[in-house]
C-alpha cells in the first residue's frame, strides 16, 4: 500500500443540496483511490458565481487509481 | 435527567485557538460533558502529553471511528477496561524506547491500566512532514503496511486497543516548532498523527490513538501555556494510554447485544469550531439533521456556516454558550424562547 496526498478543487453545483454534498465528494474522491482521510478546507464562489461554488478538498488516499 | 449525547470535534492540525495545542480543549470537553451527560470526542481533544483526565461521561474515540459513528455505521460500547498493546516504530532509538516502556510500566503500576504487551514494526514507518502544506498541516508515512502488520499481530495476541508511537524526524522545521510552542502556529506534526491513527482504525477496527516520539528539545522560556503539557517528561504516551484504557469498543452493525451501547441515532448535537465545518463528521451530521453548534474558535480553515449556506447551523461565541445550547436541548427548552426578539407563532394555512 502506498499513500498519497491530494489537494484539488471541485465544483459544487447550485442544484446539489448540502445534505447530498458528502456523498458527492466521496464519489469523486473514491475515483482517485481508497480514502483514508479527507476534508473540505476552503469554499468560495466560482467565477460563474450563479452556477456553482468551488470547494477545495484535501485528502489522503491509499493506492492511487490512475485514471 | 435524560442525557443528550453530543459529539465534540476540534480538528487536528488546523491551528484552532482553543484545542490546537496540547490537550487545551480538555476543559471545554469537561464543560460540554457536564452539559450533555454524554460527550463523544477524539484523542486530539483529550491528549495533553503527560496530562489528561478520565471522565465517566466522555467517550474517547479515534477520529476515523468517530466519523463512522457520526455516519451511523457503528455503535460504541462502554467497557470496564481495554487490554492495551503498543506499536513502536522501529526507527525509535533504544534510549527513547526505554523511556516509553517505563511510561507503560508506570501506567500499570500507578494507575492500574492493563498495558499488556508491545511490538516493534519490521520496517520504520517513514514519517515525512509535508512542508508545502503547513497551513493545514500535512505529511505522509512511507510504510503503512508495516504498521498494519504490527497491529494485526497484537490483535492476534488478544489486544483490544492499540497505542501507536511513531518516530518523527529530528530535523522538524525549527521555526515551525518554536512558533507552535509560542502559541502562534499550527502543530507541525498533527496531520501525520491523524493519518497513522486513521489507518489503524480503518484496517483493524479497534480503539487506537497515537503518541509521537520526539527527541528532547531545548527549554523555551517563551512557551505558551497551551503547549506546556507537552513539555512534561520524555514522552507523550501517558495521555494516550489513559484515554485508551476505557475507550469504548467499536461495534459493527447489526448490533446483536445492545446493552451498554451508544447508538448513533441517540446523538443530538455536534460541537465544532466555526470555519472547520468541512469534515465528514459534520457533513454527516447535517445529513442526519443533528444540531450543528459552530463555536467561534479561530483556525486556518475557511468552511463556515455562511459559505456552506446552511442556515440551520447554530452559531455561538464560545464554549460557555455551546454548553448552554446543549443544556437547553437536553432539557427540551426551545432555543428561540431564550433569544430576543421573540416572534409570534406562525399560522399555517390549508
Amino acid at each position: 500500500m502506498k499513500l498519497i496526498k491530494i489537494d484539488y478543487y471541485l465544483d459544487w453545483p447550485k442544484s446539489l443540496e448540502i445534505e447530498n454534498l458528502r456523498k458527492y465528494i466521496i464519489d469523486n474522491i473514491s475515483k482517485k483511490g481508497i480514502i483514508i482521510r479527507w476534508s473540505i478546507v476552503d469554499i468560495h464562489d466560482s467565477v460563474e458565481a450563479n452556477k456553482c461554488k468551488k470547494i477545495r478538498i484535501n485528502a489522503v488516499l491509499a493506492n492511487q487509481i490512475i485514471s | 435527567m435524560i442525557i443528550s449525547p453530543t459529539i465534540f470535534i476540534v480538528p487536528t492540525g488546523v491551528g484552532c485557538e482553543i484545542g490546537g495545542f496540547a490537550g487545551d480543549s480538555l476543559p471545554a470537553a469537561k464543560l460540554l460533558a457536564s452539559a450533555s451527560g454524554c460527550l463523544i470526542t477524539h484523542p486530539n481533544v483529550m491528549n495533553g502529553g503527560s496530562l489528561t483526565e478520565k471522565h465517566k461521561d466522555i467517550f474517547y474515540v479515534e477520529g476515523y471511528s468517530l466519523d463512522r459513528f457520526a455516519k451511523g455505521e457503528i455503535g460504541l460500547r462502554t467497557v470496564k477496561k481495554q487490554k492495551l498493546g503498543i506499536i513502536f516504530d522501529s526507527d525509535i532509538n533504544q534510549e527513547l524506547l526505554i523511556r516509553h516502556l517505563q511510561v507503560a510500566d508506570a501506567c500499570v503500576a500507578t494507575l492500574g491500566i492493563d498495558v499488556d504487551s508491545y511490538i516493534v514494526t519490521k520496517k520504520p514507518l517513514g514519517i515525512v512532514i509535508d512542508r508545502d502544506s503547513k497551513n493545514t498541516n500535512g505529511g505522509l508515512i512511507e510504510n503503512p503496511d508495516t504498521l498494519i502488520e504490527a497491529g494485526k499481530k497484537l490483535i492476534e495476541k488478544g489486544i483490544t486497543a492499540i497505542a501507536i508511537v511513531a518516530k518523527f524526524p529530528d530535523d522538524l522545521d525549527f521555526d515551525d516548532t518554536n512558533s507552535y510552542r509560542q502559541g502562534k502556529g499550527v502543530d507541525p506534526i498533527a496531520g501525520v498523527e491523524a493519518i497513522i491513527s486513521h489507518l489503524v482504525s480503518k484496517f483493524l477496527r479497534v480503539p487506537c490513538a497515537h503518541a509521537p516520539a520526539l527527541s528532547p528539545i531545548e527549554l523555551s522560556e517563551k512557551l505558551d501555556p497551551r503547549a506546556a503539557s507537552e513539555e512534561i517528561g520524555y514522552t507523550f504516551l501517558p495521555s494516550v494510554l489513559i484515554g485508551l484504557s476505557k475507550a469504548p469498543d467499536i461495534i459493527e452493525f447489526p448490533i446483536k447485544n445492545k446493552s451498554n451501547t451508544l447508538h448513533p441515532n441517540q446523538v443530538d448535537s455536534i460541537v465544532v469550531p466555526n470555519g472547520a465545518l468541512g469534515g465528514e463528521c459534520v457533513l454527516a451530521g447535517i445529513e442526519r439533521n443533528l444540531n450543528i453548534i459552530a463555536v467561534k474558535n479561530e483556525n486556518v480553515m475557511n468552511v463556515t456556516s455562511k459559505n456552506l449556506n446552511c442556515p440551520n447551523i447554530i452559531e455561538v461565541n464560545n464554549y460557555f454558550e455551546a454548553a448552554g445550547v446543549i443544556l437547553s436541548i437536553r432539557e427540551g427548552i426551545s432555543l428561540k424562547s431564550i433569544k430576543r426578539p421573540l416572534n409570534k407563532i406562525q399560522k399555517i394555512n390549508f
